[in-house]
Order: structure tokens, then sequence, then C-alpha cells
């Protein structure tokens, strides 16, 4: 069953690719980056046999902890990364809970990050080329390692998934857990700034790590060779008993999982009323933009967007606090220009279910306007606070009008150049349910590159506003400021209604199509 | 003048009316102008032909039953003459209003519910219907009353505050139907209204479509219930293919045999054994 599993999931792998080319040229680009860092690893691990063994013991700590902790979390995150052999689909099976568990343990072994992972583990037997003690126990060590890699990633899955019936509380946590890790940036920055002083801490950090489930397989090969026999013993111990763990803790998630077919979340019946569709006015234009409002509140991959605004605020703050403040100064037209292309995944997101603005015949620039209004209604007031609070803070309040015309110049032709491209083209993007942080197949080359376009383009458009604005305050006039602040008001306005105008009529030209695609793209 | 959901507002408004007699179909109810009418269609998606050639009349008034083996082009038919799919060929009218000229109108006169295609579903019940209700540009007034109705027969009230996605399979086959009927189409083309919704809930759409059709609607219903196509349509036509096999009264069509038998002699492809040896038990 064990190999037949296996073969199962090559099977599933290989017919993935075949579904398009670009799934394969992306499959290929990807598994030679995996060998280049492979052989990078393999040759820095030869490398570190020359260092100190107390170093080559603290980087195999560290870097151990720091895959087992991957592991963990990264399936947490990208939930659905890899649900080929799911317990969904297994569960019809008769199969027992033991073999099963086997079963995906190779299979997780043998899977791409498993295969990276055991080759990165064994080559840490390399560093100790001049250490028999040591060359002897890494293989050893490393091997325990992996499988507490898979284990624990697999334990923690299918706890969660048991944990996580209910689609709110998964939606929920599908974003939240995202914040630290997009904070991670400005963590590793401010450690960054006294990496001189911690890297003479890291042999404790890793002294501290070593004692832990995380290191303490990887810790092993380096106390034998240090000396400390002692330590070693006890950490093959905890190594163990971490691996226990995780299997006891795997198998019975696995038996509870088997036997409890997903139940569907039973959501409140209370009376919720009508929400946004009462709040505008009752007309087409009105019903997309209530309706965008609804999926902005409720639907993740909207909101899962806006998350990267207060991570820019972040690190404004940040470099700020470092000396550097055009960053904060800028706020406002940079968040300008990270929201004024959302608007391109529009119709991607809705995915098929956009066949109801086709059967309504509901008019291409209704569609549009009321994408625009919701979208608007939220980015102005945000970038126009993004602008003015900074700088009122950082005390330059003459430069208000040209940041401000810079944003909003960005933001309405943004607008305009958006509501025409997501009617030209579609952009690969997680189906309603899933990970919004999902990267989805073929989500390559092509559609980044109209992405940058549409950018480009955006900031073609703008380039009066851009440039009346920089001269504003290279200059120091508060007179060209107020001009940016008109032109970019104008100028964008214009943009913006003839963007929607050409998009509204090539919607209407190619909803069809737009549509035929739509459902290729989920396979149906 | 729109036809009346007739159904919906008698037991709406008449609850000591049970709406539950539904007369035996009528054979071949001739009327004015075909509400349908569909000629030389054709589709194909790369080198795989999925309809070819086919013409089809429904006239208005009818209950047509669209039947046909899977992948025989039943969707992809509805889907033209929807206005959702173009066509490489042919021409389609609703009610004498060209589907591809005249998409706009077309459109107004048609209401759809399609398999295979998601709905916004993170809306309520009650959002979803008048989502649809405003995006073919009702009032306000207008749109209240009816979603509100039309939960009301769709049997979805205490579900009308629950997320779509949170439904059951049987009652977002429901909410569609709601939201195909809002705007009071003169046809209703629905691609298996049926499937997965339990016997009451099918029994009491089928009044509801009954009503509609003497009220002077027409609806075309495809399924895979020989059955329930032979007890509910006054005409039905078969495919296969891509091709149009039969086409007529129900009667016309079964001519004297079950409509199942009629199909399967018609579709081809009944293997007669009795399955494997090792599958009797006995």
């Amino acid at each position: 069953m064990v190999a037949h599993l296996l073969r199962l999931r090559f099977r599933l792998l290989l017919n993935s690719f075949t579904r398009s080319t670009w799934t394969l040229v992306s499959a290929i680009i990807g598994a030679a980056w995996g060998l280049f860092i492979l052989v990078g690893l393999v040759a820095g691990m030869i490398a570190l046999s020359y260092a100190e063994p107390v170093w080559v013991w603290t980087v195999s700590v560290l870097a151990g902890g720091a895959a087992v902790l991957g592991w963990i979390v990264v399936p947490l995150l990208l939930r659905g990364v890899d649900q080929s052999l799911s317990v969904d689909k297994l569960r019809i099976f008769p199969l027992p809970p033991r073999r099963l568990l086997v079963a995906l343990l190779v299979v997780g072994l043998l899977g791409v990050p498993g295969l990276v992972t055991l080759t990165a583990g064994l080559s840490t037997t390399l560093s100790w080329l001049g250490h028999p003690v040591g060359l002897v126990a890494a293989p050893l060590a490393a091997v325990l390692g992996v499988l507490t890699c898979v284990t624990a990633s697999r334990a923690f899955e299918s706890v969660g998934a048991s944990l996580a019936a209910g689609r709110r509380y998964r939606e929920v946590m599908g974003v939240l857990v995202f914040v630290p890790l997009l904070l991670l940036g400005p963590i590793i920055g401010v450690a960054g700034s006294s990496l001189a002083t911690i890297s003479n801490d890291l042999p404790d950090i890793a002294r501290t790590m070593s004692w832990t489930p995380l290191g303490a397989a990887w810790s092993i090969p380096g106390d034998l060779v240090l000396r400390r026999n002692g330590e070693a013993l006890a950490k093959t111990g905890i190594a163990l008993a971490t691996l226990a763990v995780f299997v006891l803790l795997w198998r019975r998630s696995l038996a509870v999982l088997l036997v409890t077919p997903p139940r569907a979340s039973g959501g409140s019946g209370s009376a919720k009323g009508l929400g946004p569709f009462a709040w505008y006015p009752a007309t087409p234009t009105g019903a997309v933009a209530a309706r965008t409002t609804v999926y902005w509140l409720r639907d993740p991959r909207y909101g899962g967007s806006l998350i990267m605004l207060p991570l820019l605020a972040v690190i404004a703050v940040f470099l700020a606090s470092t000396g550097s403040d055009w960053f904060l100064a800028a706020l406002g037209p940079v968040i300008a220009a990270t929201l004024a292309i959302t608007l391109c995944a529009e119709v991607s997101y809705d995915g098929t279910a956009f066949a109801t603005h086709l059967s309504t015949g509901v008019s291409g620039v209704a569609d549009r306007v009321g994408r625009v209004i919701t979208l608007g209604l939220l980015s102005v007031p945000l970038v126009g606070v993004a602008t003015v609070v900074p700088l009122l803070v950082l005390d330059r309040g003459e430069q208000i009008p040209a940041l401000l015309g810079i944003g909003f110049g960005l933001l309405l032709t943004g607008f305009g150049v958006s509501s025409v491209a997501s009617a030209r083209f579609l952009l690969p993007v997680p189906a309603a349910g899933e990970s919004p942080f999902k990267t989805p197949p073929g989500s390559t080359f092509t559609s980044q590159l109209g992405m940058y376009a549409a950018w480009l383009i955006v900031f073609g458009l703008a380039i009066p506003e851009l440039a009346l604005g920089i001269a504003a305050i290279a200059l120091g006039s508060v007179v060209l400021g107020v001009a940016a602040l008109l032109v970019g008001i104008i100028a964008g306005s214009i943009v913006m209604v003839v963007g929607i105008r050409q998009g509204g009529a090539l919607l209407e030209r190619r909803g069809p199509e737009l549509l035929a695609s739509l459902m290729r793209a989920r396979g149906a | 003048m729109l036809p009346r959901l007739g159904g919906m507002t008698d037991a709406a408004h008449d609850p000591a009316t049970p709406d539950t007699v539904v007369p035996p179909p009528e054979p071949a109810r001739p009327s004015g102008a075909s509400a349908l009418l569909i000629r030389g269609l054709r589709k194909s998606f790369g080198a795989k032909v999925a309809v070819e050639d086919l013409d089809l009349d429904v006239p208005t008034g009818s209950f047509y039953g669209l039947v046909g083996p899977n992948g025989a082009g039943k969707t992809t038919t509805l889907s033209m003459a929807t206005g959702l799919l173009r066509p490489d060929a042919g021409t389609i009218e609703v009610l004498g209003t060209d589907v591809w000229r005249n998409t706009v109108k077309a459109k107004s006169l048609v209401g759809v519910l399609s398999d295979g295609i998601a709905l916004f579903d993170r809306l309520t019940g009650e959002q979803l219907i008048t989502y649809h209700g405003l995006l073919h540009g009702m009032d306000r007034e207008t749109v209240a009353q009816r979603t509100g109705e039309l939960l009301d027969l769709l049997d979805l009230r205490s579900a009308g505050g629950t997320l779509v996605v949170d439904y059951s399979a049987g009652m977002t086959k429901k909410i569609a139907l709601g939201a195909a009927l809002v705007h009071a189409p003169r046809l209703l083309v629905l691609d298996e209204p049926f499937e997965s919704v339990d016997p009451v809930s099918a029994a009491n759409i089928r009044d509801l479509l009954a009503g509609y059709v003497r009220g002077g609607g027409t609806v075309i219903v495809s399924s895979h219930s020989m059955d329930l196509v032979q007890r509910m349509c006054d005409h039905v036509a078969i495919i296969g293919s891509g091709r149009l096999l039969a086409a007529g009264t129900t009667d016309e069509v079964r001519a004297g045999s079950t409509l199942e038998d009629r199909f399967v002699e018609l579709v081809g492809g009944r293997h007669h054994s009795e399955g494997p040896t090792w599958l009797r038990t006995s």
C-alpha cells in the first residue's frame, strides 16, 4: 500500500504538469532553483568543515531547528499546499491508520520538500569531514531530524485540520497567521542592525535550542565531537521522545479524521438583513458596489491584500526611526500605488460567479463603476490619512498638496487602468475559499508581467502630476504643490472615466470569452 | 406584461389554497412565436465538436425537457442560448430577439440556472436574490417584496440570513432558482435544477414551475431523470453527441413506450450484462 500511495502521489504530480506548459516550465525553473540551492548548501557544508567545531554545531542546530519550525509553520500558513493525498480523499478506503501513517510518512519524505530537506540534512555530514565521530553520527542524526520535520508537520496539520472545521475560523486564521510573518522583515531589520553583537550570542541561542525538540536531533553530532557525551545522550533521548510524541499525536488525529467526515459549519441563521445592499442606491451600479463591499468585508482574499498596508506603515516608521524619513513622507503615494492596481484581480476573484453579471446583462460601465466606488470609498480616505498624518508629524505641512496630488493622481489613474486591465486579462488567483496567500498554478510570468505592465502604464499616465509634485518638493514651492494636487485630481479623473468607459465596453464585448477562461481556470 | 409567477403569488397571499394539484401535462400547445428558436447552432472546443448543426424550437408556454447522455452538449447549448457562451455559428432567438445581436434585451427575458457555475456565495441568500434583482435594474421595493416571497416559496426563509457558501447543495440549487426568477423572466432555462434537491423541495419547485407555465411562461429543463421529465414536461428533445435526435411533444417522442426506453434506444450504448461474476455475492 505504501508503494501504491507513493506511485499515486507521483502520478498526480506528473499529471498536474501536463495540464499546461506553463506549470511545467515553472516546475522546471523551481527544480533548477532548488538544485542550485542544494549545490550551494553542499559547498557551504564543505567550507564549514574547516571552521571550529563549535561553529559547525551552532550552524547545524540553528538551521536544523529552523527547518523543523518551517515544516510546522508553512503547511499551516499555506493550507492546501499539497492536498493531493489529504485524509479527506483517503477516508473512503479501508486503510488501517497505522499503515496509512507509514505510507504518508514515506510520501512526505519522498516529496519535493522532503527530498530537499533530507539532502540538506545529510549534507551536514560533510561539515564533519575532519571529525570521524561526527562523520558517523551526523547521517543518523540527520535522518532523525528529517523524520521529526515530517512527523511534526503532519501532526500539526492533522490536529489543525480536526480543529479548524469552521470556515470562518479557517479564513480568519489564514490571514492572521501571516501578520507575524510579514512583520518578520522589520524584526530582522532591527536584529540585523545589531548583528555584530548578536553573532556572539549565537552559540548561546543554539545551546538553548539544542535542548528543545526543535534542535535536539541536530545537536547530537556536534556534542559528540565536542566530547559532551552525556549531553549527546540526553539530546538523543529528547529527539527520540519528540519523534514518538509527534507520531502518537499524528496517529491519534489521523484515526479521528478517518472517521470524521467534514461537516459544514452551521452559519448563524440570524437575520443579517441586507447590509451594504441597503446603504447604496438601488441601481445596478449600487448593487455591484454593495456586493464588492460585502466581499471586502467577508472574503479573506480581498482583506488579505490590505494586510500589506500596516506592514508598509511599520516599515516606514521603522526606517524613520533609523534616520531616513523619506519613506514615511512618501507613505501616501506608496499606498496609493499599491491600492491602485488591486482592481486588476477583481474579475478573477469573481470566478465563474461572474456569469451572474453576464446573464443579468448588467452594463459593463455599471460593473466597472460599482467596483471602483467600493475601492474608492476605502482607499481615498486611506491615502489621504497616510499622506497628511506622517507629513504633519514630520512637520512638513508644506509638502501635503504635492504628495496628495501624486497619491490621488496615482490612485485615480490606477482605477482607470485596472478597469481596462481586469476586462482584458485574468490573473490566476486562489479560488474562493482557498488560502488568500496560496499561489495558484500557472501564476508565473505572464500574470506577473501583466501586473507590472499595468503598473508601468499607471506611472506613465501619471507623469504630469508626478513631475509637478516632485518639482514642488524639490523647489519647496507650495504653488507648484497645489498645481500638482489639481492636475492629479483632474488628470486622474479623466483617465478614470476613460478607463471605466473603455473597460466597460471591453467587458461587454469580451464577457463570454472572459467567462470561458474563468471556467477553464477552475478546471470546469 | 410579464407573466405572473403564478405559484408564487398564490402561495404567498392565499395559504388556504393548496397549490399542489398539478394538471397532467397537456400535449402540444401551439402558440405564436417560439420562446426559443435555434438554427444551425455549432460550437467546438479545439478539436472536440460539442454541438453540431443543432436546430431546436421551443414553443411559448411549453414545459420543455432537454435530455441527453453526459457530454451530449446540453449545458453547452443552454449556455449559448442564454448568452453565456459565444457560438461558432448559428442563430438563437428568444421570443423573437436575437440573443447575440440584442444581448441585453434577450437577457432581460431569460432567467438562468446554470450547472457548475459558482454563485456569489459570500452573500446571504437574501442578499444574493436582491443582488440579482438590482442587477436587472429593478427598484428596491419590488426587489424586497419578491425576495421575501421567493424565500418563503423555496422554504429558505429561515436560511435567508445564512451565507450561501454554508448552504447544502440542494439549498444552493434552490437559492439559484430564486435568483433566476426574481426579474420575472418570460423564459426560464434551468440546467439540472433538481440535482441534490430533496423530494419535498423538488415537488414545491415543480408546482412553482407548473404555475409559471400556466401563467404564460416557458420553461426549459435539462435533466438526467427520464421519469421526472416524462411526468413534468409537455415537450421533450433528446440530444446526443451535439445533435438533435428527437424532438416534439412528450407523447410523440416516447411513441408509446416510456421516455427512458426511447432515450436508450435513440442514444444507444446500453450494455446487456449482469456485471462481473465476482460482484455476485451468492
